[in-house]
Order: C-alpha cells, then structure tokens, then sequence
C-alpha cells in the first residue's frame, strides 16, 4: 500500500512488472531508466540483481519521481520480478506492498503455457499475501510484437483479458521503446485515479 | 495488506527524534526506518553521500529473504540480520509487522553497542507507528487538481 507522508508532501507508490522468464520485464525498467528526460521526471539509478548471465536474481529497482500533484511529490518504485518458475519465494517477497501491477506477456505462440501460467501465478502470489487481484490496478502490455511467430493481439486478450471487467492493454516492443511509456502512464493513471477516489475532501 | 496509510508531521516528527538519539548513542553513519515493502519512512545520517531510496528497498529485501530462509528451516526467533564488513556495517532489525530500522556504521563502532541501543529504538518506532496506523487514513490527501484523464503528462519519452 502506498505511503503518503505529510510531513515531507510524498506519495509513494509502488509498481511490479511481472510475467514468465524472459519475456521483457527487465527491459521495460531499462528503457524507462534510459529515456525518462531527467527534467521531467527525477530518476534514480537502476539497481538490478541479476545472475552472471543477465537473468533477474531477485528483482531490479527503478526509482522514478513524478511531477508534484497539488503539492505531492509523487515517487513511483519500479520493481521487476525474477520469472523463472524456481523464484517463486522471491516473486512473493517482491509483491509485498505492491499498488500497482504491469503484467509483461510474451507474444509468441509457443510462450503462450507460460503466459497462463504466470498470470495464475500472480493471482496466487497474491492471494497467498490476503490480496485480491480484483482490488489491485493492473494493465496487460503484449511485448515482441516485432517478432514473426507473435500471435494475434486478440488471442492474447482472449487468453489473459477475458474476464468480466477488462483491463488496458498495450502491445509492446520493448527494447525499441515501443508501448513502454504507454503502458507505464496507464497504470501510473489507474493508480492515481485509486487514491483520488478514496480522497477524503475538506468541506467547504 | 494493511501497511502504513500516511504519516503526519507528528508522526515524522517522533521519529526523527528517535533516530537523532539512536545515532547519537551509536555513532552510526545512518539510521532508516523503512517499510518492509521497500518505502523509506525517515531517516538520519548522511543523505548526501549515500542513496536512501535505494539502500531502503535493497535492505527490506535482504532482511525479507533472510526472514523467508528462517521460516524455511522452523526457526521462528528471526528479528535481525547483520553484515559486518572491515569499513562499514550493516544491521536491520524488525520493528513491528510492517516495518523495519536498518543502521548503517563504522565496523570500528561494534555491532553490540548498535544491537543493545537498536532494542530501545525500534520499541519507540513502534508505538509512533501504532498511533499513525490508528489514524483515518483517508484524510488529507487532495489530488483533485490531477487531470488523470491525461497520463501523458506524468512520463514522457525523452526525445533523442
């Protein structure tokens, strides 16, 4: 749940990219670390931890500053998750406290299983936490639309979007920056819309 | 997932005044008390040189995973952790449900006097937090002067 400090005028949120190995997550955090204009928006480094050969380990970490609302400095964490099957543990301890979730699907046909599986895997990670998906702002972003095999957008929303309220959804080409800021905007938008509905305001 | 709603000046005020006597008593080089989700509550010590932000949310997850190894093996006595290295130091301590108090110090300083004094502290912490939990946390946040109907104006892509 997000932290909203009074005294120093800070709302801190916090995001979690998840998704099946491999399927761009850590790129999203990339591209984003490396095409924020700093003026914009104040960004941290990006901590990753990562195996020798460049897998997610435990997770990476963007701090990102967005600009003040109504005299809120408003700081999004951006975390990845590791998605190979094994880390689940790891995947739970990232999740603690999150308010906003980008679920990054691989686009190609044969990824499709892990797609599934991973979005269970989410339901699951949370539920084990007390937290409902339902209650919690996602989007859905369909990454390697630039490779050959990658299925319909239509299927995937068929597979991961079928659901009685549906949630935005991007198709992506990460390492291009295509769809990145799109989809992190959206769900930069869903969760402010969050805390403005649950706002409290003064009366007149 | 109840963690803290908000902080007010009250709150951040108790706090910074726990952790002004924490590094005093320690001659630590910095005290953070930080959300177990990775968020920096407050803090004391020396800002400029060192990335709070970060240390926080890499902390959290260090004392989180060690805490997960704890329950893997039945141990049940898991408070802290600590990493003793030759300069510098590193202790996390739990603080209650939610949070945690992380210290940074000279290894010169000894990790018992940071322990004995961290006990004190986190307990202070602790009651400070309760009162911030009790209160409504749906007071005092406006965002109403936010158009989130246009989410381009929070991060846009820098033109190369």
């Amino acid at each position: 749940m997000a932290i909203i400090n009074q005294a120093t005028k800070e709302l801190q949120v916090k995001i979690v990219y998840y998704g099946p190995a491999m399927g761009g997550k850590t790129t999203n955090l990339v591209q984003v670390h490396d095409h924020v204009p700093t003026a914009a928006g104040n960004k941290g480094k990006l901590v990753s931890l990562a195996t020798s050969s460049d897998r997610t380990l435990f997770f990476d970490f963007l701090p990102i500053e967005a600009m003040t609302i109504k005299g809120f400095k408003t700081k999004f964490q951006l975390y990845t998750v590791p998605g190979q099957v094994i880390y689940n543990t790891t995947r739970q301890l990232v999740l603690r406290g999150v308010d906003g979730i980008v679920f990054v699907a691989d686009s190609q046909y044969e990824k499709m299983p892990e797609n599934v599986e991973s979005f269970q895997n989410l339901v699951d990670n949370l539920n084990s936490l007390k937290m409902n998906l339902a209650d919690i702002p996602y989007v859905l972003q369909y990454n390697k639309r630039d490779l050959p095999n990658a299925a319909p957008v239509e299927y995937l929303e068929f597979l991961l979007n079928h659901r009685a309220v549906q949630v935005p959804s991007f198709p992506a080409t990460a390492h291009k920056c295509e769809g990145v800021f799109e989809t992190l905007n959206m769900i930069t938008r869903l969760l402010l819309q969050k805390y403005l509905a649950q706002t409290v305001l003064p009366a007149a | 997932m109840a963690t803290l709603p908000q902080l007010i000046e009250e709150d951040v005020r108790q706090l910074d005044e726990v952790l002004r006597g924490f590094v005093a008593q320690t001659d630590a080089i910095a005290a953070l008390v930080i959300d177990k989700g990775g968020f920096l509550l407050a803090h004391r010590g020396d800002a400029e040189n060192l990335d709070f932000t970060t240390i926080g949310a890499l902390a959290s997850g260090a004392f989180m995973a060690n805490q997960a190894i704890a329950r893997l093996v039945n141990e049940k006595n898991f408070t802290s952790i600590c990493q003793q290295g030759e300069n510098f130091s590193l202790f996390v301590m739990d603080v209650d449900e939610h949070c945690l108090l992380a210290v940074i110090f000279k290894s010169q300083s000894g990790a018992g006097v940071v322990k004995y004094y961290a006990l004190g502290a986190t307990r202070q912490i602790a009651r400070q937090l309760a009162v911030a939990r009790e209160r409504n946390p749906a007071a005092g946040l406006d965002l109403s002067a936010m158009n989130v109907a246009d989410p381009q104006e929070l991060f846009r892509k820098k033109i190369s």
